[in-house]
């Protein structure tokens, strides 16, 4: 069977009713770029011959899952993005229009190389409680890196790892972190590169092996996208126990005399795609935000299920349309009145921050923006500390 | 411009691949330069000449590397020279940020290097650029042969 039919079929793209729903609920489509996903899965089933279209189409996704949420029949549009991307990748070449001209991508592949010796933990501190070994790691990411590059927009992702952990250490949790833990993939997978994407993550396992881990604690959505449902279709027998850190606080932060010091302010929630649409996670964001007195939360227009994009994904296809959408969720984000506006993804904190900062704006999109996990680790107490 | 007093030179070494980023104007006059006056050039060197090395940006850099160099040199005009006004800042802190990657990802930090020359530098030119060979000489190359090296095309 051609692999186009089998991606069809495997997507379950011949439920299309041609409703048009997708294109209708779809951010990129919605500033007004050339681009339909209804149109996209017209043309895979019935006019193949126009490659160009196809071509060009499969990369201009940001595979935020909107189409996925708003599709009446089930079409699984962000699985089929992927694996389009992965038979063009492998078939041509192609890899998208890369941002940042692909240095992401560039050391993401740099660290497929086995012999690699990293210097990722120079920044972890005296007062943060870490393990040399025991069963549970926390995966610090691609944030040492972005920290550098990223260093002209001034975004600290980095901090994010730390108040990871010192949520942890209130948690009773003291995380081994992973010397030679290697990027999660994500991009690379989301690019079409599949085997270097699977490289990475046998690379990894062999790293959570030789620590002798049983359980990971991650952060970012991203990762966990990976590490939870894709790492156990690449390693057979993934017998490692992936954690959501969001996840683990909401379970374990009614234990035992802890609580949140109260924060003034009003503040709104971006959901993640990988973390939203992805994962079903919208209560846990929300609860462990309720929790810090005196912290109003005020909803966007579009949340939850319907949340805006922040714009790009995989470090692929930022353009005028991207910055579009990041001015236009910043927008809502003001509209709501509030002074803060916090994510639970290092991505959106660095797109928006960029759309922030743009000086063609002029400081009309200017807020405070935070992640969720540093938000949660500044205000979390000891009963009357 | 390989002269068989460059391959007596080299024998006997690992061969390590470098390459030059060169900006158009003043470094590249002196090699030019150099060219004409016939001064022998390390012959593992490769150049790429660009009209400034403000248009080279940190991803351009690390991919030298993910392509397989063993070091990577930039050369460019003094500040107060640019043509353009701010290529050699941009210079220096591409090459500030790229070198903090590098050590992230393991790789010794000496392996990439900047300098500036003025327009009738070609003798400092060009023992800078046996310096930078011996330097990564040296290093040797990186990690395992070809273990970087994704894409490492055929010398």
């Amino acid at each position: 069977m051609n692999e186009i039919d089998r991606i069809i079929k495997a997507q379950s793209l011949f439920q299309c009713l041609e409703c048009g729903k997708c294109s209708a609920a779809c951010p990129r489509r919605l500033t007004g770029k050339e681009y339909s996903p209804r149109l996209l899965a017209h043309k895979v089933i019935a006019e193949r011959e126009d490659e160009a279209f196809i071509e060009n189409a499969v990369w201009d996704c940001l595979s935020c899952g909107m189409c996925s949420e708003r599709c009446p029949s089930g079409v699984k549009f962000s699985g089929f993005i992927l694996d389009m991307r992965t038979l063009l990748a492998e078939t041509k070449g192609l890899q998208g229009y890369r941002a940042h001209d692909g240095a992401i991508h560039s050391w993401m592949r740099m660290m497929t190389a086995p012999e690699l010796e990293q210097n990722r933990l120079d920044w972890v501190s005296e007062d943060l409680g870490v393990a040399e070994s025991g069963d549970v790691a926390f995966f610090v990411g691609c944030a040492p890196y972005f920290d550098v590059f990223f260093a002209g927009i001034e975004v600290d992702t980095l901090s994010i790892a730390k108040d990871s952990i010192r949520l942890l250490n209130f948690m009773d949790i003291k995380p081994v972190l992973l010397r030679d833990e290697r990027c999660c993939g994500h991009d690379l997978l989301w690019t079409g590169d599949r085997e270097n994407f699977e490289r990475l993550c046998r690379l990894n396992y062999e790293t959570f092996r030789a620590a002798g881990v049983r359980e990971i604690v991650v952060s970012c959505p991203e990762c966990y996208h990976v590490l939870s449902e894709h790492m156990p279709r690449v390693i057979p027998g993934f017998d490692i126990k992936i954690t959501l850190l969001l996840d683990l606080l909401q379970r374990e932060v009614h234990k035992g005399g802890k609580a949140f010091r109260s924060l003034k302010r009003r503040a709104t929630y971006q959901d993640p795609c990988r973390l939203g649409r992805m994962a079903g996670r919208y209560a846990a964001p929300r609860e462990l935000l309720g929790l810090i007195p005196e912290l109003r939360l005020a909803e966007m227009e579009n949340s939850g299920p319907s949340a805006l994009c922040c714009g790009n994904c995989g470090f692929i296809n930022c353009d005028a349309h991207s910055k579009q959408i990041q001015v236009q969720r910043l927008q809502e984000a003001r509209a709501t009145g509030a002074e803060m506006l916090i994510t639970a993804c290092p991505k959106c904190l660095i797109h928006l921050t960029c759309a922030i900062r743009d000086r063609l704006r002029q400081g009309s999109v200017k807020m405070e923006i935070r992640d969720i996990l540093s938000v949660l680790a500044d205000q979390i107490a000891w009963y009357g500390g | 411009m390989e002269t068989s007093a460059d391959m007596k030179k080299s024998a006997g070494k690992k061969q390590v691949r470098l390459l030059g980023i060169c900006c158009n104007w003043s470094p590249f006059a002196c090699y030019n330069a150099a060219g004409m006056a016939r001064l022998a050039m390390p012959p593992d060197f490769r150049l790429m000449r660009v009209m400034c090395i403000g248009r080279i940006n940190q991803a351009l850099i690390l991919r030298a590397f993910e392509y397989g160099a063993d070091g990577v040199i930039l050369l460019e005009c003094l500040d107060e020279d640019c043509r353009y006004g701010p290529g050699p800042g941009v210079g220096h802190e591409n090459v500030r940020r790229v070198r903090k990657l590098l050590h992230l990802l393991g790789i010794d930090q000496e392996r990439l290097v900047e300098r500036s020359f003025g327009a009738h530098e070609k003798d400092v030119l060009v023992e800078t650029l046996w310096r930078f060979a011996d330097q990564i000489q040296a290093l040797g190359p990186m990690t395992g042969g070809d273990a970087l090296g994704v894409k490492r095309p055929a010398l």
